[in-house]
């Protein structure tokens, strides 16, 4: 009896030692760290996506890394980075010393994300921002190429493309209500931006880019970000007869805003960015009043930037009950940036991959990638905005739907004409109409 | 060789007749050993950044209690000495490239000088009051940084500032020795003449004045050692970090600083010295329960509140240690007589 337990151990500790050199043999992994402020809407998008990419890939048997096959294993950091800049210095530092990812993707407030980016970098590890959208981050790569060359935007482009796109949206709207309701003289223009550091130098922006586009800028408001009552701002904005409403909101004044808009039936327009307007939960916050509001997006049900986008958004729709945000393009950066470049190279070494990874043009479901460089040449690894690579789209909201409105016929050149599958006409709201027809 | 023997001898008879007699200053011989010889045991980098942050916030949050838990200088705003001594060192690295030997003790200098703009008009105001005019102050000069970007990179902060050390472990040392060195002094400070005064201060203002002593000088050098103190450690934390932004003055951590110190036990210094060492710690280890992170993070806090309202470490003190009724010396909880006088302390 003794004997046979003896044998037993034996066995069990042979077992277990082969079990182990077989997983080190063929059960390899790359781990992709996701890091992000798990507990809000965006951290939950970074994972989302990060894992819808990692359960299509391993489905398919992996990753190909030279002659072998490797699944992909994500690592959740919550880098609770709204809260703490500290917290989120630590998780990527855990990420990459203890759980010894491969690469990282995420990341969403720009002063965290670049203390992040510090040891991501010092590390050589390959950290695709998939959130912050200040041109800093990029700009420390084309400065000092051999130290931040690891970096790589995933999602946003950067914020001075975004407000390029955001006076593009201005100036479509501004033709349709000029057509439509015959305005005679410049259309006038109410810039409204929340009272945050990031839109103060849109104040000087559209003071001097609105009279060169033919517009009238009536004047400027700047709401509290967490404003509850914004209607001092509406009648304001109604007496100076405002025929659109260019917002720029990342917070929630988004919504009252909308709403008491709606419900005062303001005869203006509201255009811009207001992220608030990009969730599905916009209508019912806004009790449907946020009808007819225009805002920059990335994903809209039914519209379609290339062949890739429907899939997607269909897929994230179906497993997560909700159109993706911009967070989630993770999926673009793990399923489009990293893997083609792995298997490409057929090395998971930082150096070789930055190196195919800096050139490479590819398609994701948002447009197509191609990392940019500097006047002087050097390379920022930023994303190029333009037609016939990102360009975002912009939504309204129509009786309940988010639907997409632009680019749709948008001529950024002479004989080029942008126009995405399942645009639709942009509407302006039945009061506006109402009151300039009279 | 005698001689050495002599002291070695005197030593040894220190340790066992001083601190050997007591549990709490057997921990405290335990603390510095744990922190000292920590690299030896792990030079895992992720834990080496954690306790060195740790440090930091042992620094930070000794520095509160010598001014509101000593003085009774209630301060909410305490972020502004952190964040003054972390930009000022900061700005002092990048624009007048001053290594960090230099930057780190003139931004606490500076930091003083922001405990003196705070103290200054504070004096008027006591309890509630004063803890909300120095609310305010933190969020004044986030206020100037946005105003100012061009020179204090605004929201995003400065970023490029000089490492504190090459290594992980050299950092570690550099902070954990000077931490050790700073509690110690502040711990001094609490122990003197001045200390007393700080106490008494806190106890009854009016009859401290009576006694002859100039309160307002007192209350200004709290305000100015506080300041000097947590002006070091956000020093510190900007040499180490790399980079300070606006959130080094949130009120968060300003609120922060005040839940180490409470759950430790305030007017102790070891206290929240301690309740950095056990909290900060922990709530990293709390990432593996990330969904709950906070939740039990609350409930530990809120259980020490309500059961250990003295704090958490001054009423572990409380059990292993009695105070002798006569000679006022401190004895372990089981001793029936006093280590000093042989009075009964049953």
């Amino acid at each position: 009896m003794k004997c046979f337990k003896k044998s037993m151990f034996v066995s069990a500790i042979i077992f277990l030692f082969t079990v182990s050199l077989w997983a080190t043999a063929f059960g390899q992994e790359i781990k992709i760290g996701v890091i992000g402020p798990m507990k809000f809407v965006q951290g939950i998008g970074h994972w989302n996506g990060a894992t819808m990419a990692a359960d299509e890939l391993n489905a398919k048997g992996g990753v190909k890394v030279g002659d072998k096959m490797m699944k992909i294993k994500l690592i959740q950091a919550d880098s609770n980075e709204f809260l703490s800049v500290t917290d989120a210095t630590n998780a990527m530092e855990r990420l990459i010393t203890k759980e010894k990812v491969n690469f990282v993707v995420g990341g969403f407030r720009t002063e965290a994300v670049m203390a992040m980016q510090d040891i991501a970098m010092d590390k050589r590890v390959i950290f695709i921002g998939c959130g912050a959208a200040h041109p800093e981050l990029c700009e420390r790569v084309a400065k000092y190429y051999d130290q931040y060359k690891y970096f790589f935007r995933g999602t946003p482009y950067s914020s001075s493309d975004l407000v390029k796109a955001a006076f593009i949206h201005v100036g479509t709207v501004g033709a349709i209500v000029k057509q439509s309701l015959k305005i005679e003289g410049p259309i006038k223009v109410a810039f409204v931006a929340e009272k945050a550091q990031w839109a103060d130098p849109m104040v000087p922006a559209v003071q001097a880019t609105l009279p060169k586009m033919g517009m009238e800028l009536v004047g400027v408001w700047r709401p509290s970000p967490v404003a509850t009552d914004v209607s001092a701002e509406l009648s304001a904005i109604q007496r100076a007869g405002a025929h659109i409403i260019f917002t720029i909101f990342s917070s929630s004044v988004g919504i009252p805003f909308a709403r008491q808009g709606g419900e005062l039936k303001i005869p203006a327009i509201q255009v811009g960015i207001n992220v608030e307007a990009q969730k599905t939960e916009f209508w019912q916050a806004t009790r449907g009043m946020g009808n007819y509001v225009i805002t920059s997006n990335t994903y809209a049900e039914g519209v379609e930037q290339n062949e890739l986008t429907t899939p997607f958004v269909e897929g994230y729709k179906k497993r997560y009950g909700e159109i993706p945000t911009y967070t989630a393009d993770t999926y673009a950066a793990i399923i489009y940036g990293i893997v083609p470049a792995i298997e490409q190279t057929g090395s998971l070494n930082s150096d070789v991959l930055v190196a195919i990874m800096e050139n490479r043009v590819y398609k994701v479901p948002s447009g197509t990638v191609r990392y940019t460089k500097d006047n002087l040449g050097r390379p920022l690894h930023d994303l190029t905005f333009g037609p016939g690579y990102l360009t975002g789209i912009a939504t309204q909201w129509q009786d309940g739907k988010l639907v997409g409105v632009w680019p749709n016929g948008w001529k950024p050149a002479p004989g080029v004409d942008v126009t995405y599958k399942g645009m639709k006409p942009i509407k302006l709201p039945p009061w506006m109409i109402k009151a300039y027809k009279k | 060789m005698k001689l050495i023997l002599f002291y070695l001898r005197k030593l040894l008879a220190v340790v066992r007749n001083e601190v050997l007699v007591l549990p709490s200053r057997v921990a405290v011989i335990i603390f510095f050993l744990f922190i000292l010889l920590l690299p030896s045991f792990t030079d895992d980098v992720y834990i080496l950044r954690v306790f060195t942050l740790t440090c930091i916030f042992a620094i930070f949050a000794a520095s509160w209690d010598l001014l509101c838990g000593f003085t009774g200088q209630l301060n909410f705003g305490h972020a502004l000495f952190f964040g003054v001594g972390a930009y000022s060192a900061a700005l002092m690295n990048i624009h007048w490239q001053l290594a960090p030997w230099f930057s780190i003790p003139l931004g606490a200098l500076v930091a003083v000088a922001a405990g003196l703009t705070v103290g200054i008009p504070a004096l008027r105001l006591k309890g509630t009051y004063l803890a909300l005019t120095t609310m305010a102050f933190p969020i004044i000069v986030i206020g100037l940084i946005f105003t100012f970007p061009g020179f204090t990179g605004g929201e995003l902060g400065i970023s490029g500032i000089q490492k504190l050390a090459p290594t992980r472990i050299e950092e570690y040392y550099v902070i954990s020795i000077l931490m050790l060195v700073l509690c110690t002094i502040m711990w001094k400070i609490t122990d003197s003449n001045t200390g007393i005064i700080f106490h008494a201060i806190r106890e009854d203002e009016i009859a401290v004045r009576a006694s002859g002593v100039n309160t307002t000088r007192y209350k200004l050098l709290a305000f100015c050692l506080s300041g000097f103190f947590a002006g070091l450690a956000g020093g510190l934390y900007a040499h180490f970090m790399r980079i300070v932004g606006p959130s080094t003055l949130d009120v968060s951590l300003s609120f922060q600083v005040v839940i180490w110190s409470i759950f430790g036990g305030a007017a102790t210094i070891y206290g929240p010295v301690a309740a950095v060492f056990f909290l900060y710690p922990t709530l990293e280890l709390f990432h593996l329960i990330q969904d709950y992170r906070t939740i039990v993070f609350a409930i530990v806090v809120l259980l020490v509140l309500i059961f250990m309202p003295d704090g958490l470490f001054r009423w572990l003190r409380e059990k292993v240690e009695e105070e002798c009724p006569r000679c006022k010396v401190r004895n372990v909880a089981w001793r029936k007589t006093c280590r000093v006088c042989t009075a009964s302390l049953e």
